[in-house]
């Protein structure tokens, strides 16, 4: 593999280095590709760096038409219309209400409410319902989808004086199914951990045995078809969660809700009598779209959504894991001789 | 799939391996000698070695044209991205098309569902129109505030695909890092350099016109990313409020004729109706309970179905003949069972005798043999009796009480019992229907009559009966929804809707009016009062106003035909609607069906169609079709008063002097007449009539005759306003019958019957003037009985509200409202959008700047 060209290693500076609040500031981050732990702290962690970044450093950059600009940036700043495209959503419908006369105003923010409600929602059940396919497929495969890392990047200076060259990045190990890293995924010798010993327990979760010569190598396959469906699960699923937290926020007692709606956390009294009636209001709709109201379709849509919707992760998780979890002689991957075989 | 590169290298020529090679034969090969003198250097430049394949990518240039066969192409390619995905196969380039196939997939969902939450054709279709809105925003918006002037200030297509050897479809500027520069030849590259201002005399042009490309990519799809978010809801809902009255208009047409299909097929359309669900009830219940005695509660479970689709007034004739024509008089039959039980009975109510004990209650409740001798001795034990029978009963049992008490008084003179109310106690609550009489309880429920087969056998061939009206009624109410209904986006509630904001428009209400007054009814009756005004104070512009007005609102006859649904009010013709020969059709088959001897249900018979023609009042067949004349009456009569309206002030306008009702009086009165007139007809309610207007009048008025001054459309006033004291005058009826020939007697204006002329509503309008003469103006008011312009008629209140519809200025001023809504949401985000659209163009003039080397000046 080609190591990306380190310049801390090697004590290469294109400037005079002599800024130790920046050299500290430098060393405080990765001085190389480092797997980071799968957490809930590190996701948020690296959430709120790339939402920072999406609305500050990524569009400046942008903005100049700078020459490091890159796909990983232009890919973080989809964050920004995806945000100001919810609040503008929420304010298509309820901003222009304040101005009409009483009656049309009830009416109107009913709906409006329920539509930001939905916006809510929507991005919410979209972003939790992933873990509806990865939780179970990391338990039945030890395949982490989501294992993320921090990729260093050395960019171009965009002047003689421009010391910070580096940039960090968040991705994730299997972002890509065609150049998965999987050079992260083996261990440290020199801190006494088994070369294979992440590929090893991957291995034992598929049924393919104990203590293989090359754990890696026989599990690459398959962890690629892991990365390819679970993502298709993905990606289907979490839009259809997604709709049903839309279905959910159109509820009729969600209006029990709107009536003291606050988020005046300053005000701990009415504040904590909103989010009391707010989980009330949560488990009324969700009773509401299920039981569902009117006659024919009307009554059982509720139902429909969140069965296709629950029915999508279940079956996303029993194709993600039915297919590679056998035993290594029935694997078709075994190179046959007399077939022809090319390196991709 | 495409070679790659390595494959190449293996497969090529030299060296292809064999394929046929046997897994244990060895081929040994001489490597081929040296060439002499072999220059690897000359050989790379001369690029004879080993070379990469022919780059396959290309770009794309799409046009309106390949469109479709591209949108297939693609199609394709997502369903096998899909087929991929499914197997792990697929590759990041499928993934990411396949994460845009669940965005559209959620999407649908969302519109899915909220369209199963819409009730009408117009919120449900809107669903999908949004979906499509949105997905669409999210794809137009690049391309008109980005692509669009991008290409025009710099030349440069920032979003130009092309498609690389694998044949997957990318943007070109998508990753800055890597972009296939290789696809634009030299001569291309050089013609944007042309268009960007590149200098031709500079060193590497095709490296710096390359990078200037680039920026302009980089900063462009920046500025996409940064604008996107604001502009896809806004262009989303801008594009709902286009497409909104043409998805009315196409939905309003369906709906039309799908209720026109409707009447004109009524039996097979019908048949959607035809499950015969209180048959298939009916039949199940009366089958459980055959033979078995007919109880009270069986009865009210047999009412109850058969009743279900019938009105409140038909239900109850139909309970009675249930009851006479069907279940027959009721029988009872006294056993040794019931004995016991009215013994309990009475040993229970007797514990509310004062000092009541166990004793007395032995003493004087009659032991069972002997009450059971007493009924055999009056013949009420063991046989068929009536319920006028019971009475006979409970004498019994009182006599045998009262007996056992005077006894039980004689044998204990210290604890004497109140004959009476021992009587009493027996004797209360007399009627059968009685719940708490010991004795009459036990004998209602001692029913012996049983549901026989000739009971069945009845109940089953009315039920057919209903079955079949239902089923018919049902498709005839799906009618008059979706015509007259009082619901949204029926035909005559998109009419109203159409016209209402027709008049606003015709009449000239501009944007700031409409804020100014919108929240204030009498403001906007002021406003509407100087338009029409304006409109009347010239021959032109009023013709040019009433033909406009005239032919919006006779629409209604092209939309709901009056041979199809008629207001017999307004239509002096003799014949019946479709509508109303098939309700008279339909709810006289039913009605003589029932009166069959053999079924002889004469009173629901009498309920749904009367006793004969003429017998109309409160029947179900009166009811089913005068819904629709009333829904129709209503509408109509509120635009015909809008014509009169503008015919009234335009009467005034041209020559007040000629009008009959104002000649040979003073001219204080024509002033006060004239204006209490244009104050009534913009917004009386049907209360102003029936209390026949109130006025604060001069009571002794300048006694001037002459004739008024009329001045662009109004009435300059000598008199009226002037005077302080004023009063209104309720004796007056000459004021009150002059203000109503004024407004509503006489000949229209000739340019308003010019306008009319060839319009359907001609006949109407003028038949609408003569009904509010004859019905508002023959109706009595007890304080002012002598207020009467025609002859006192007994028309109910019902029509009198509707022939005064709703008052021209509360139909404005509500339209007012709604068009207010409207405007302001798109002054704020159509306003927003265009900025925003502005400001993303705009900055392309700060793009792509970048300082060019050092010119040569060789070209």
């Amino acid at each position: 593999m080609i190591l990306p060209v380190n310049n801390i290693k090697h004590n290469i500076n294109f400037s005079a280095g002599s800024n130790e609040k920046e050299k500290k500031s430098f060393n405080s981050d990765y001085d190389h590709d480092t797997l980071l732990p799968s957490t809930t702290l590190t996701n948020i962690r690296i959430g709120m760096d790339k939402l920072t970044n999406a609305f500050t450093l990524y569009p400046a950059k942008g903005l100049k038409g700078s020459k490091n600009a890159n796909f990983y940036e232009f890919l973080t700043m989809g964050t920004v219309p995806y945000i100001i495209g919810s609040l503008g959503l929420m304010a298509v419908f309820n901003f222009a209400n304040k101005f009409f006369s009483p009656f049309d105003k009830v009416q109107a923010s009913k709906i409006g409410q329920k539509m930001a409600l939905g916006v809510v929602l929507y991005g919410v059940f979209k972003s939790l319902s992933k873990q509806l396919i990865s939780r179970p497929v990391n338990m039945l495969t030890g395949v982490d989808t989501d294992q993320p890392y921090a990729k260093v990047n050395y960019e171009l200076p965009d002047h003689i004086n421009d010391t910070d060259i580096t940039s960090i990045e968040y991705h994730k190990v299997f972002e890509s199914v065609e150049f998965p890293r999987w050079d992260l995924l083996y261990g440290d010798e020199t801190k006494g951990e088994k070369r294979n010993f992440r590929y090893d327990k991957i291995a034992k979760k598929l049924n393919m045995g104990d203590n293989l010569n090359d754990s890696d190598q026989e599990t690459k396959p398959r962890i690629k078809e892991i990365i390819v469906k679970s993502n298709l699960a993905k990606s289907i699923s979490s839009y259809l969660w997604a709709a049903t937290g839309v279905a959910l926020a159109f509820q009729q007692p969600w209006e029990e809700y709107f009536k003291v709606m606050t988020f005046k956390f300053w005000k701990p009294k009415e504040f904590l009598k909103s989010l009391k009636i707010f989980g009330r209001s949560f488990v009324n709709s969700a009773k509401n779209l299920y039981k569902g109201d009117g006659r024919g379709i009307a009554k059982h849509a509720g139902k429909i959504l969140l069965g296709v919707a629950a029915l999508s992760s279940i079956f996303g998780v029993i194709n993600t894991v039915a297919g590679v979890k056998k035993s290594p002689k029935s694997n078709s991957k075994v190179i046959n001789p007399n077939e022809k075989h090319v390196v991709s | 799939m495409t070679s790659t590169l390595i494959q190449n290298y293996i497969l090529s020529p030299k060296q292809t391996v064999n394929q046929n090679l046997q897994p244990n034969q060895v081929i040994i090969k001489n490597p081929e000698k040296p060439k002499p003198n072999f220059d690897i250097q000359k050989e790379l430049d001369n690029r004879t070695f080993i070379k990469p394949l022919e780059g396959k990518g290309r770009l794309l240039s799409g046009n309106i044209f390949n469109a479709p066969a591209i949108m297939f192409k693609d199609m394709v390619y997502d369903a096998k991205a899909l087929k991929h995905a499914i197997k792990g196969e697929a590759n990041d380039h499928e993934l990411g098309k396949l994460n845009d196939f669940g965005l559209f997939l959620g999407g649908l969902a969302i519109a899915s569902y909220l369209f199963t939450r819409k009730q009408t054709p117009m919120t449900k279709g809107m669903e999908f129109v949004g979906l499509a809105s949105f997905l669409g925003a999210m794809s137009i918006w690049p391309k008109i505030a980005i692509q669009l002037p991008a290409y025009l200030i710099h030349g440069v297509n920032v979003q130009k695909q092309y498609e690389d050897s694998f044949g997957r479809k990318k943007p070109f500027y998508q990753d800055p890092q890597f972009l296939p520069w290789d696809l634009y030849s030299d001569k291309e590259i050089d013609k944007m350099g042309d268009r960007l201002g590149v200098p031709r005399d500079i060193t590497n042009r095709r490296e710096f016109i390359q990078e200037k490309m680039k920026k302009i990519g980089i900063q462009n799809n920046t500025l996409w990313m940064l604008t996107a978010g604001f502009a896809t809801p806004i262009m989303s809902g801008l594009i709902c409020n286009l497409v909104e009255p043409h998805l009315n208009k196409y939905l309003d047409n369906r709906t039309n004729k799908a209720a026109d299909k409707i009447l004109t097929n009524l039996d097979n359309y019908s048949q959607k109706y035809k499950n015969n669900a209180l048959e298939q009830e009916l039949t199940k219940l009366l089958d459980a309970n055959q033979n078995k005695p007919l109880t009270k509660e069986l009865e009210e479970s047999i009412t109850s179905v058969m009743t279900r689709y019938m009105d409140a007034v038909t239900a109850e004739s139909f309970k009675k003949d249930l009851k006479e024509a069907a279940f027959g008089k009721p029988t009872y039959k006294i056993e040794d069972k019931n004995v016991k039980e009215i013994l309990s009975n009475l040993n229970e109510v007797f514990k509310k005798v004062p000092g009541a004990d166990e004793e007395f209650l032995k003493a004087v409740v009659p032991d069972e043999k002997g009450l059971i001798s007493a009924l055999q001795e009056n013949g009420t034990f063991g046989k068929n009796i009536e319920s006028v029978d019971f009475s006979t009963v409970t004498d019994a049992v009182k006599n045998l009480v009262v007996k056992n008490a005077k006894a039980y008084n004689e044998s204990h003179p210290d604890k004497q019992k109140d004959i009476r109310y021992i009587r009493k106690l027996i004797m209360n609550n007399m009627g059968e229907e009685s719940h708490s009489n010991p004795v009459r309880i036990v004998l209602a429920k001692a029913t012996s009559k049983v549901l026989d087969s000739n009971i069945i056998g009845k109940l089953k061939k009315v039920v057919k009966f209903i079955d079949n009206f239902n089923m018919k009624q049902f498709a005839l109410d799906e009618y008059a929804l979706k015509k007259v209904g009082a619901a949204p986006e029926t035909v005559i509630a998109n009419y109203w809707n159409d016209v209402s904001k027709d008049l606003m428009h015709t009449l000239g209400f501009t944007s700031e009016e409409i804020i100014k007054t919108r929240s204030d009814r009498s403001l906007m009756g002021q406003v509407l009062r100087e338009k029409i005004e304006y409109v009347v104070s010239d021959k032109d512009r009023y013709r040019k106003v009433m033909e406009k007005l005239v032919k919006k609102i006779a629409e209604i006859n092209s939309k709901i035909k009056t041979s199809d649904l008629s207001t017999p009010l307004l239509n002096k013709t003799s014949s019946n609607s479709a509508y109303d020969n098939i309700v008279d059709s339909l709810f006289d088959s039913f009605a003589n069906n029932l009166r069959k001897p053999d079924i002889g249900f004469e009173r629901t018979a009498r309920a749904i169609s009367g006793v004969d023609k003429n017998d109309i009042v409160g029947t179900a067949k009166q009811l089913q079709k005068s819904y629709v004349r009333d829904r129709l009456l209503g509408v109509k009569s509120s635009f015909y008063r809008i014509i009169n309206t503008m015919d009234f002030y335009r009467r005034i306008a041209s020559d007040a002097n000629s009008i009959p009702a104002l000649k040979g009086k003073y001219i204080e009165l024509q002033e006060e007449l004239i204006e209490l007139c244009k104050r009534i007809t913009l917004d009386g309610h049907s209360s102003d009539y029936a209390t026949k207007f109130y006025m604060m009048r001069n009571p002794e008025p300048t006694m001037e005759y002459g004739n008024v001054e009329v001045k662009n459309g109004k009435v300059v006033n000598k008199y009226f306003g002037k005077t302080q004291e004023l009063t209104d005058i309720p004796g007056d009826k000459y004021f009150y019958q002059d203000a109503m020939r004024l407004m509503y007697e006489g000949d229209m204006h000739s340019e308003t019957m010019a306008a009319l002329k060839e319009s359907s509503i001609k006949d109407e309008v003028i038949r609408y003037r003569d009904l509010v003469l004859e019905k508002l103006g023959g109706e009595k008011y007890f304080a002012k009985p002598r207020h009467l312009i025609r002859a006192e008629n007994k028309t109910g209140s019902d029509i009198k509200f509707l022939l005064t519809g709703i008052a021209p200025d509360e139909l404005i001023f509500k339209t007012g409202q709604q068009l207010y809504n409207s405007k302001k949401w798109l002054k704020i985000f159509g306003g927003f959008g265009a900025a925003l659209l502005g400001v993303t163009v705009l900055a392309q003039f700060f793009i792509g700047k970048m300082k060019a080397p050092e010119r040569t000046g060789k070209k």
